[in-house]
């Protein structure tokens, strides 16, 4: 088989000049055509996608600069007013405070919380005894599938003063939601998130063949060395994912910390869906609102092309 | 100027048939490690799931992990009128967004995975990047456009969760549908069907686990929103159950017992509807095919 018989007029090849010969004159029959019949199939979707979901977002990008307002006069007829939401965000202390308070909550529970504890769980589980496995780790997923509201009252009660984790703990008389809300709030969605990536870690350590582990101890490697070495570097593209998911669903959650503590107390917990949510609908500044979750549509699609392009320098 | 590339496959070792292996049960360093770690995480993981129960049943209901003091009381309160019509709302609004999101989802799903359009890689990966937007950055442009025409309703609420499912719905089908092998749907085409009898009569039916998976997803989604009722549904009578416990923090007194037997009834359906996922597929399958693509 050569490329030649397909080039019938060219039987001595010149370099350079082989690559213009052309297939004769008329369509190729092979390649894919775009038929009209897709029209209809594909327009419910991307309709749907195009006017409840990328209009509005290109719309909250206007409506950032706007001094749109809940009730009042500018509620109905607002004005484009420039550059004063952008100054009035630069100059924001409770904004600059809520970028911290978000790295910290989206780092603590999606990266430190979820995805390092559903790693630890997911190999421990490799070793444990049948019962353990199946009931610790059913009812880990069982935290992940429960409702987010449930989630928040659960931990409300569990956190609060004589709660379950305050005597626990050992200081039933303690407050957990006063004394370290951030810490509270960033476990319950830890709490929450670890039973998804349990699941994932589970399923690509699965995956890794038993042969490359046991030649390995064939080689005298001791247990910590065959994590590093061999499982570890095995799980990366799982781990880039699990990370990256993780950190998305962290940065979209709005109801857990919302339900617990409402921002607080004071401004103690006000991660950007929650002050995005309080300016729009509580202080009635829609258009300040808007240009919060504007700043989270920046970052979360940083992530999102992060996460598009580690995961395609695998493949 | 034919060049022949002689690939010589090496002939293969011969392999001793496979001893068989004898691996006592042990008690290493490594396994006593995993035992007392699963443990230690376990306790902490399940001790407040073990207060809702508990706290369901007990009469004397607190925040604090205690043996109940045993009664139904709880159940039979927080089944009143007002919470019944809050899940049967849940239910109405899961249903409408499921539905709005795995039909476009399926035709779509379809197209990507069988025929060729322009731009498709593009296209499909705004789609993934849509999925990864958070949600509560669209309440507000939304509230916009819905209170202006008094869609603060129900459906239309109902109909905006389920384009928020869409994206994820559509990659998870897709995804589905690449691996349903395409000769049957070929033979069919020669035999002159319809797009639509090849999609209802053949695609459907064999993706049917993809698109089972992807509208429970759906469902779930919507089933534990609770930002977008509180905003978009102005009539209280509409709000679904989460809502309706959110409420419950509202009072002076918090009635433990009845909050906790309401998020028992209101978790239930979610529940199950995971054990049927999990049913469809084994471990993490649809997640990880879904995501990776």
């Amino acid at each position: 088989m050569s490329v030649s018989e397909f080039m019938p007029a060219a039987p001595v090849p010149v370099p350079g000049v082989a690559a213009m010969s052309q297939p004769p004159a008329g369509r190729r029959l092979d390649k894919k055509r775009f038929s009209w019949s897709s029209i209809p199939l594909l327009l419910p979707a991307l309709g749907l996608l195009a006017a409840l979901f990328v209009g509005p977002v290109i719309y909250s990008f206007y409506l950032g600069f706007t001094n749109d307002a809940l009730l009042g006069p500018t509620s109905k007829h607002f004005n484009f007013t420039g550059t004063a939401n952008l100054n009035r965000l630069f100059s924001d202390a409770v904004f600059h405070q809520s970028l911290y308070l978000t790295a910290f909550f989206v780092l603590g529970s999606a990266v430190v919380g979820a995805t390092l504890v559903g790693l630890i769980l997911a190999v421990a589980m490799q070793n444990a005894l049948g019962v353990a496995r199946v009931v610790v780790g059913g009812l880990v997923v069982v935290c992940f599938v429960l409702p987010p509201v449930v989630v928040a009252l659960t931990w409300y009660a569990a956190a609060t003063g004589h709660g379950t984790y305050t005597s626990l703990f050992g200081m039933p008389n303690a407050d957990f939601l006063q004394s370290g809300p951030l810490l509270i709030v960033s476990a319950a969605n830890a709490w929450n998130l670890t039973g998804l990536a349990m699941i994932l870690f589970a399923a690509a350590l699965r995956n890794i063949s038993g042969e490359i582990l046991e030649s390995a101890t064939m080689e005298n490697a001791n247990g910590v060395q065959r994590f590093f070495r061999i499982t570890l570097p095995l799980l990366r593209p799982t781990l880039v994912t699990t990370i990256l998911l993780m950190t998305l669903l962290a940065l979209a959650n709005f109801t857990v910390v919302y339900v617990m503590t409402a921002g607080g107390p004071g401004t103690s917990t006000m991660i950007l869906p929650v002050y995005s949510y309080q300016q729009a609908f509580q202080y009635d500044n829609l258009g300040y609102g808007a240009l919060i979750g504007d700043a989270m549509v920046i970052l979360a699609t940083i992530l999102s092309f992060i996460y598009v392009r580690l995961s395609r320098e695998r493949t | 100027m034919a060049v022949e590339v002689e690939t010589l496959a090496a002939p293969a070792p011969e392999i001793p048939p496979d001893a068989v292996r004898v691996r006592p049960p042990r008690v290493t360093s490594g396994r006593v490690v995993s035992n007392v770690t699963l443990l230690v995480l376990g306790v902490l993981f399940i001790a407040p799931l073990v207060w809702l129960i508990l706290d369901s049943v007990d009469s004397q209901a607190s925040p604090t992990l205690q043996w109940p003091h045993f009664t139904f009381r709880n159940f039979t309160d927080a089944a009143n009128s007002a919470n019944l019509l809050a899940l049967r709302n849940s239910v109405i609004i899961s249903l409408i967004a499921a539905l709005i999101a795995t039909v476009p989802a399926t035709l779509a799903g379809y197209v990507f995975s069988r025929r060729h359009i322009p731009f498709k890689g593009p296209l499909l990966l705004g789609i993934l990047m849509l999925a990864g937007v958070p949600m509560s950055i669209l309440i507000v442009p939304i509230y916009q456009l819905f209170a202006g025409r008094n869609f603060l309703a129900l459906v239309p609420a109902s109909i905006f969760l389920g384009v928020t499912s869409l994206p994820f719905e559509l990659w998870i089908i897709k995804n589905f549908m690449d691996a349903v092998p395409i000769e049957l749907e070929e033979s069919a085409r020669l035999e002159q069907a319809s797009t639509l009898q090849i999609l209802w009569r053949l695609v459907v039916p064999v993706a049917l686990p993809g698109i089972g998976a992807a509208a429970i997803f759906g469902f779930i989604n919507a089933w534990g929103n609770f930002l977008v009722p509180l905003v978009l549904i102005s009539n209280s009578a509409q709000q679904p159950a989460p809502v309706a416990m959110y409420g419950f923090f509202g009072g002076n007194v918090i009635r433990w017992g009845e909050i906790a037997s309401y998020s028992i009834m209101y978790s239930i359906p979610v529940l199950i509807l995971y054990l049927a996922l999990s049913r469809l597929f084994r471990g993490g399958f649809v997640l990880s095919g879904a995501i990776r693509g």
